[in-house]
């Protein structure tokens, strides 16, 4: 539906990927497409590998065969730096927040990869790395007016509601300006108000930021109605690939995850 | 009722981002700093700089080292013992070998050579965490104390077993050696651990600190947002032990004069050191302080309670004070599991509302 942004090129491109730890397949054969600035939802019922899908991507888990090709290049495997310095972010299924940090460090960590300063400036605090430290403060700052999360800037993170935490979640993977953005069910656990604010801000970093976004989520009303395309998967394998309708309509994925009575 | 930051707006990301955010903060820093480089060396003697001073100066600097790496990084480390006698062994040969060399330098060097050491028993923490890493980092504890202790190089070969820091001037000044005033070897202590207490504090709110405390926080959400576990793990090794070699070389150098490996390095230096980041604060750099104040100066007070204060006999004293200070580090670990720091900064908060907390 946010078709007048979405481009045509590829951004990303998965090829016959299988994954599987010792004898458990996690992921068998699956191949699919990211179109630069499209939203692309990855669903299934659980256990379907699609946390595996973008532990894959950003090079957490390293597959038996396949390839990826992202940004034109064609590799085996992600390295996680690799993927998170050519512009792969990502936030966890169960929230992955620096605890001990306030949120404001939480953010600032996000932008480590584009700080450049070493550590003898850093022990001066002066010169370069007084002023790199003030831009990037500045960038962060953009993120967390954004996010609208000025009033717990300073405020460890550990003591933030659930809610909150997802969105600082989504600040820090936002810090890095990524190009492709990995959303492992953001909107897991939140309540009706909470699911619509986050909903609001994926699909503003999306139009804003023309951030391409990858999103793994389990309510099919979110799924349905922010998507561009959505891929299904069951098993470990692919059943369905297309717009939310098309996904709606497949007998397939009606079977095997939106339920249909066995009669 | 004083304490209060109403009233003081912030309109930069500098003093927004400023060490001590609050205008009280700053004037009691300062205040403690004027003390300590104006008024101290006035009236300090042999006592008070051999029995309170040094050794408060020198384990503060290893808890601060310790703390990077075991409060920020989150890699325990039970080797620090081993790498203060590298710091205090690198700076017994560079001084034998160019005693020409400023004093100056030679700590620092002594403490690069320790960071090396430090990279290098620091490998296993890429593989291998908490108490493994610990079981590792004790092997760099007991080996290198061997090693000097074995290897008569690294004693000059001195018959006694023992290495003996020669009297050297900086800047026309004796620092150490018999002969050196008590003032003069407070303040050459005193401005290594200012000094680097501040870079300590830079660090830590700046890239590396960040990354640091994200690897010790959840290392897999930090790898998968670009940082390197190597780069992060090693480096906080690297910059621990630095700090804890300087701190070997001033406890050796300066304070101690001369020292026997097994004796001064021992397991129990690292034990000692570890518990004052405990108590003190992990994750803190005034904690680091607070630790080695505690630990340093309670047996004193404790002694000379119980010997001047209550008659009691040396040796009886001696054994009460080990049973007092196991007794009071339980204590303080039940009321505060996070430290020193934690209590000033829960009493910082509490001054901020008092008198009238509504």
């Amino acid at each position: 539906m946010n078709q007048e942004h979405t481009g045509n090129d590829v951004l990303l491109e998965v090829h016959n990927i299988s994954l599987s730890f010792g004898g458990v397949t996690a992921i068998e054969d699956v191949s699919f497409d990211i179109r630069t600035g499209e939203i692309r939802a990855i669903i299934g019922p659980n256990g379907a590998g699609k946390s595996s899908m973008l532990n894959v991507i950003n090079g957490f888990y390293h597959p038996q065969q396949g390839s990826i090709t992202y940004k034109g290049e064609t590799r085996p495997q992600m390295k996680p730096h690799h993927a998170a310095s050519h512009g792969i972010a990502r936030t966890f299924q169960n929230i992955a927040l620096f605890k001990g940090m306030s949120t404001l460090d939480n953010i600032m960590t996000g932008r480590n990869t584009v700080m450049t300063k070493n550590i003898i400036w850093q022990a001066l605090y002066f010169g370069p790395a007084l002023k790199e430290e003030r831009e990037h403060r500045e960038f962060v700052e953009h993120i967390i007016d954004f996010l609208e999360i000025q009033a717990i800037r300073k405020t460890p993170v550990g003591r933030l509601p659930y809610g909150m935490q997802k969105r600082v979640e989504l600040g820090r993977a936002l810090a890095a300006e990524p190009d492709l953005l990995l959303l492992d069910e953001p909107m897991a656990g939140m309540n009706v108000e909470e699911k619509e604010d986050m909903c609001r801000f994926v699909l503003d970093v999306n139009e804003e930021f023309g951030t391409t976004i990858a999103l793994i989520e389990h309510d099919m009303g979110v799924v349905m109605d922010i998507s561009d395309r959505v891929v299904v998967l069951d098993y470990g394998k692919k059943i369905a690939d297309g717009t939310p309708d098309e996904v709606r309509a497949n007998q397939d994925v009606v079977d095997a995850y939106l339920g249909v009575s066995h009669g | 009722m004083f304490y209060r930051e109403a009233g003081q707006f912030k309109s930069s990301y500098n003093a927004d981002q400023a060490i001590l955010p609050i205008a009280q903060d700053r004037v009691f820093v300062i205040g403690v700093l004027a003390v300590a480089f104006a008024g101290v060396p006035w009236f300090i003697d042999s006592y008070w700089v051999n029995a309170i001073f040094l050794p408060f100066l020198a384990y503060a600097l290893a808890a601060l080292g310790l703390n990077l790496l075991t409060g920020y990084c989150g890699q325990v480390s039970l080797g620090t013992g081993g790498f203060m006698a590298v710091g205090a062994f690198a700076t017994f040969k560079l001084i034998t070998a160019f005693p020409e060399l400023n004093l100056i330098i030679v700590v620092l060097l002594s403490g690069a050579v320790t960071a090396a050491v430090g990279v290098m028993f620091g490998l296993p923490s890429l593989r291998i965490k908490g108490f493994y890493l610990a079981v590792a980092t004790l092997a760099a504890q007991f080996f290198l104390v061997w090693l000097f202790n074995k290897v008569g190089w690294f004693l000059n070969y001195s018959p006694t077993g023992q290495i003996t820091m020669p009297s050297v001037e900086v800047f026309g000044v004796l620092v150490t050696g018999p002969r050196a005033t008590p003032a003069a070897r407070y303040l050459f202590c005193l401005s290594f651990v200012a000094l680097f207490a501040l870079a300590a504090k830079n660090i830590v709110r700046g890239r590396v600190g960040r990354s640091w405390m994200a690897i010790r926080d959840m290392d897999i959400a930090a790898e998968l947002i670009g940082i390197r576990p190597l780069a992060a793990k090693l480096s906080a090794f690297a910059v621990s032990s630095f700090y804890i070699g300087m701190a070997g070389s001033l406890y050796f150098g300066v304070w101690l004069g001369s020292a026997e490996p097994i004796e001064a390095f021992g397991i129990e230096q690292s034990f000692l050191v570890l518990f004052m980041i405990i108590i003190g604060g992990l994750g803190s750099v005034l904690g680091s302080f607070l630790g080695a104040a505690f630990m340093t100066l309670m047996p004193i007070v404790l002694k000379n309670f119980m010997v001047d204060g209550l008659a009691v006999e040396v040796v009886t004293a001696k054994h009460v004070e080990i049973t007092l200070m196991g007794v009071l580090i339980i204590f303080f670990l039940i009321v505060e599991p996070h430290g020193l720091a934690r209590m000033w900064q829960i009493l910082k908060e509490k001054l901020r509302l008092w008198p009238f907390p509504y």
